[in-house]
C-alpha cells in the first residue's frame, strides 16, 4: 500500500475545478422574488465556506491545523493495486484502488468535515447540524465536532437509522445526537408524518429538517455534498492520488466512482482528469436512483422543504421517494451541479447498478482483497468489475475510488 | 469622469417615470447606461431586479426603447440592452438589428454562456456583425471560456462578482478581480453585481477595474420616483475621492 506514513502526499492545497470546466457553471437561483434562498445561506453557513462557495478560486490553501488533522485521521490514504482482484478477474491490465475507507471513520466524509466544524468554531458558533443518509456523513460530522469542541445534531433519514443502530451508537460515542428523519422537531417534519407516519425518510427530507433546526436555533448547517466548496474541500482524494500514482509511475485509462451527491467522485476525479485527459470516466449510481439515466437535467430544488436555493443538476424531483436500499448514501435525488454538466456534456458516462450486482461485487472484492467496502463504494466496485470482464484482455489501467468500507454495513449480506 | 455604469429595466415603474430618471443622468458620472428588456424568467437576476421585471411587462412596448435611447445618446451617453437568450432564439439575428435601430451600442446577454453555451460560437459573431456584443462573464466563468469569447469580440467585458444581483454574499473580492484582469490584460473590464456603497465602488475600482455597474441600488429610488434621491446619489458618487491616488 502506497503509504499511510508518508504525510508530504497530503496536498497543502484544496483544487477547484471550475475555473477549468469546459462550460460555464449554472449559478445557484432563487424561485422567490420575495425571499432569496441563497441570501438565506448567509445565516447558516460558515462565512469561510460561502466566500469558497462564490468565489471559484482554482486552488484554495488548506489551513494549517485542518492539515495536521488530516494527518491525524489517517490522510494520506492508501493506494494500491488490486492484484487479488485482478487475478480473480483475470484480468491483463491493472487495477488500482484508492481507498478512503481507512480514515478514522471510515469514509471520505471526514474530509470536508473538519474543516467546516472548524470554520464554525472559528466564527463563534457554538454547534453544527446536519442530515445524514447511511451514517457515513453523520459520523464524520461528529467527530469533527468534538475535534472542534463544538455541538453536532444529526438527523438521520430514518430507514438508515432503523436498519443501522450501530452508526447511531458510534455517532452517539463522539458525542451527536441522532434524531431519526421525519422528526416531530421540526414543522416540516411534523408536516410529513401527518400525511405519512411510517414514511422512511429521504435525504431531501433530512436536509430541509436539519436546515429548519439550524435556521431555529441559530446553529451552522453543515454540508455533505452536492456544493461546490465540499466537492473543493474533497479534492484531497484526487490531489493524493496524483502523487501517488506518479510514485507509482502509473498512469490511470479509466477512472470510476460512486456518485450519490457526487462529493467523492468530485474530489477523486476533478484533480486527475486536469492530468489525464484522455481517461475514461464512469460515474456509478444505483438503478433504485438512476438520476444520470433517468432523471432530467434541470433547475431543481437541493432539498424537499425547498428552502435552500435551486441548482442545475440531474434530478429525479426534490420529491423523490427512492426504494429503501442499503446504500443510503446513494438515495439522494440530484447530483452535484459541476459533476451534472459534464455527464450531460459525455465526459463522463454513468453506469446505474442492481443491489445485486453490488452484493455480487463486494463479495469478490472481500475475498480477492480482504476489504469490505462500504455498499456505496461497492457500486464503484461493480463498475469496475463489469468494465475488467468486458474488457479482459486490455491492457488498460483501472483506477477506482472506494470510498468507505462497509464493517457497520454488513446487513446488506443477510438479504 | 467617474466610470459609473447604470442599469434600469425598460418601463420599470413606469414609462414616463423611468424617461424622467434617464433625463436626471449625469454624464459626468456615468460612462454606459443598460437598459434591460423586460422577461418573464429573468432567471439570473437577484429578487430586487426580478420584481421590477415583473412590473415592467405590464407597461412594456418595444417602442419605448427609442424614446430611452435618444434621451441617452442626447447626452452622449452609450446605451446597451440587456437581454435574455430568449429574444435571440425566436427572432434571430433579426433582434439585434431592430436593437440597433433602436440606438442601442450593444447587447449583453447573461443567460447565453450558462445555457446557450452550444449557440456562442455561431451567435456571437453574428451579433458583432450587426454591432457590439457585451461577454457576461462571472467568477464561475471558466478561463478557457473568458479568452475564446474575449477574443470573438471588440468591446468591453461585464464582470458580474456574484452570483446574482442584489445579493450581498461573501466572497474574496481582490481574488475574483485577479483572475479575470489577469487573464484579459489591457481589456476594458466593468465589474457589476451586489455593488452598494460608494466605499465599494472605490474599492472595485482600486483593484483594476474600468467602471463599476450599479442597478438593485437604484431600484428604490425609482419605486419611490424620488429623482432628487437618484441625483443626489449621482452627485455623492462624483464627489467621493474615487480616484484619489
Amino acid at each position: 500500500m502506497l503509504s499511510t506514513q508518508d504525510t508530504a502526499i497530503i496536498p497543502h492545497e484544496w483544487y477547484n475545478v471550475v475555473p477549468d470546466l469546459p462550460r460555464q457553471l449554472p449559478p445557484p437561483v432563487d424561485r422567490d422574488e420575495k425571499n432569496s434562498s441563497i441570501q438565506l445561506l448567509n445565516r447558516i453557513l460558515p462565512k469561510t465556506i460561502l466566500k469558497q462557495e462564490f468565489t471559484f478560486q482554482r486552488y484554495t490553501k488548506i489551513p494549517e491545523e485542518v492539515q495536521e488533522i488530516y494527518a491525524q485521521i489517517g490522510r494520506p490514504t492508501p493506494l494500491f493495486r488490486a492484484n487479488g482482484l485482478e487475478k480473480a478477474l483475470d484480468y491483463k491490465g491493472k487495477i488500482l484502488v484508492k481507498y478512503e475507507g481507512a480514515t478514522i471513520t471510515g469514509s471520505h466524509k471526514i474530509n470536508t468535515a473538519i474543516p467546516q466544524a472548524f470554520y464554525t468554531r472559528d466564527e463563534g458558533s457554538t454547534g453544527v447540524v446536519t442530515e445524514t443518509g447511511a451514517g457515513q456523513w453523520g459520523t464524520a460530522t461528529t467527530v469533527a465536532a468534538s475535534m472542534a469542541g463544538i455541538t453536532s445534531k444529526i438527523f438521520m433519514v430514518k430507514v438508515s437509522f432503523n436498519q443501522k443502530p450501530l452508526r447511531k451508537n458510534i455517532m452517539e460515542l463522539y458525542g451527536g445526537e441522532i434524531v431519526p428523519s421525519p422528526s416531530t422537531e421540526t414543522e416540516f417534519g411534523r408536516q410529513v408524518l401527518a400525511k405519512a407516519p411510517d414514511h422512511p425518510g429521504t435525504l431531501g427530507i433530512a436536509i430541509s429538517e436539519a436546515v429548519e433546526y439550524a435556521l431555529e436555533k441559530d446553529l451552522k448547517y453543515m454540508l455533505g455534498s452536492v456544493f461546490n466548496s465540499v466537492l473543493t474541500h474533497q479534492s484531497v482524494i484526487g490531489l493524493e492520488s496524483e502523487k501517488q500514482l506518479e510514485i507509482l509511475g502509473e498512469e490511470p485509462d479509466v477512472m470510476i466512482g460512486c456518485v450519490g451527491g457526487g462529493s467523492n467522485f468530485g474530489g477523486f476525479v476533478f484533480p486527475l482528469m486536469k492530468k489525464f485527459k484522455e481517461a475514461k470516466i464512469f460515474a456509478s449510481t444505483a438503478s433504485e436512483v438512476p438520476k444520470f439515466t433517468k432523471g432530467e437535467y434541470k433547475y431543481d430544488y437541493v432539498d424537499t422543504a425547498k428552502i435552500l436555493p435551486s441548482i442545475k443538476m440531474y434530478t429525479l424531483g426534490s420529491d423523490f421517494v427512492p426504494e429503501k436500499i442499503y446504500a443510503g448514501g446513494l438515495r439522494y435525488h440530484g447530483a452535484a451541479p459541476s459533476i451534472s454538466m459534464l455527464v450531460n456534456s459525455g465526459k463522463i458516462k454513468s453506469s446505474d447498478v442492481t443491489e445485486s450486482s453490488v452484493i455480487d461485487a463486494l463479495k469478490l472484492f472481500a475475498r480477492s482483497q480482504g476489504i469490505v467496502a462500504a455498499p456505496e463504494s461497492g457500486h464503484a466496485i461493480a463498475t469496475a468489475i463489469e468494465y475488467a470482464r468486458a474488457n479482459g484482455n486490455s491492457r488498460e489501467t483501472i483506477l477506482v475510488n472506494v470510498s468507505g468500507h462497509g464493517l457497520l454495513d454488513m446487513s446488506i449480506f443477510q438479504r | 469622469m467617474t466610470p459609473l455604469i447604470l442599469y434600469f429595466t425598460a418601463d420599470y415603474p413606469s414609462t414616463e417615470i423611468l424617461k424622467s430618471f434617464l433625463g436626471a443622468v449625469d454624464p459626468d458620472v456615468v460612462k454606459y447606461v443598460e437598459i434591460g428588456i423586460p422577461e418573464s424568467n429573468p432567471l439570473y437576476d437577484g429578487p430586487i431586479i426580478k420584481a421590477t421585471h415583473s412590473v415592467a411587462l405590464k407597461n412594456y412596448t418595444p417602442s419605448h426603447l427609442l424614446e430611452y435611447t435618444s434621451i441617452l445618446n442626447g447626452k452622449g451617453i452609450p446605451t446597451y440592452a440587456l437581454s435574455y437568450y430568449e429574444k435571440f432564439s425566436k427572432q434571430g439575428i433579426s433582434f439585434a438589428e431592430f436593437l440597433k435601430d433602436d440606438g442601442f451600442r450593444g447587447v449583453i446577454v447573461p443567460d447565453l454562456l450558462t445555457d446557450y453555451s452550444e449557440e456562442s460560437d455561431r451567435i456571437i459573431p453574428e451579433i458583432e456583425e450587426t454591432f457590439n456584443f457585451i461577454p457576461f462573464f462571472n467568477p464561475a466563468t471558466p478561463d478557457g471560456l473568458i479568452i475564446s469569447v474575449s477574443s470573438m469580440t471588440r468591446s468591453w467585458i461585464y464582470y458580474g462578482l456574484q452570483p446574482s444581483t442584489g445579493i450581498d454574499m461573501p466572497f474574496d473580492l481582490e481574488e475574483v478581480s485577479k483572475r479575470i484582469l489577469d487573464l484579459l490584460p489591457g481589456r476594458e473590464i466593468n465589474f457589476g453585481f451586489g455593488i452598494r456603497t460608494t466605499a465599494q465602488i472605490r474599492e472595485v475600482l482600486d483593484l483594476g477595474s474600468s467602471g463599476v455597474a450599479i442597478g438593485s441600488l437604484l431600484v428604490e429610488y425609482l419605486k419611490n420616483r424620488d429623482l432628487e434621491g437618484f441625483r443626489k446619489f449621482q452627485v455623492s458618487v462624483r464627489e467621493a475621492p474615487l480616484n484619489a491616488d
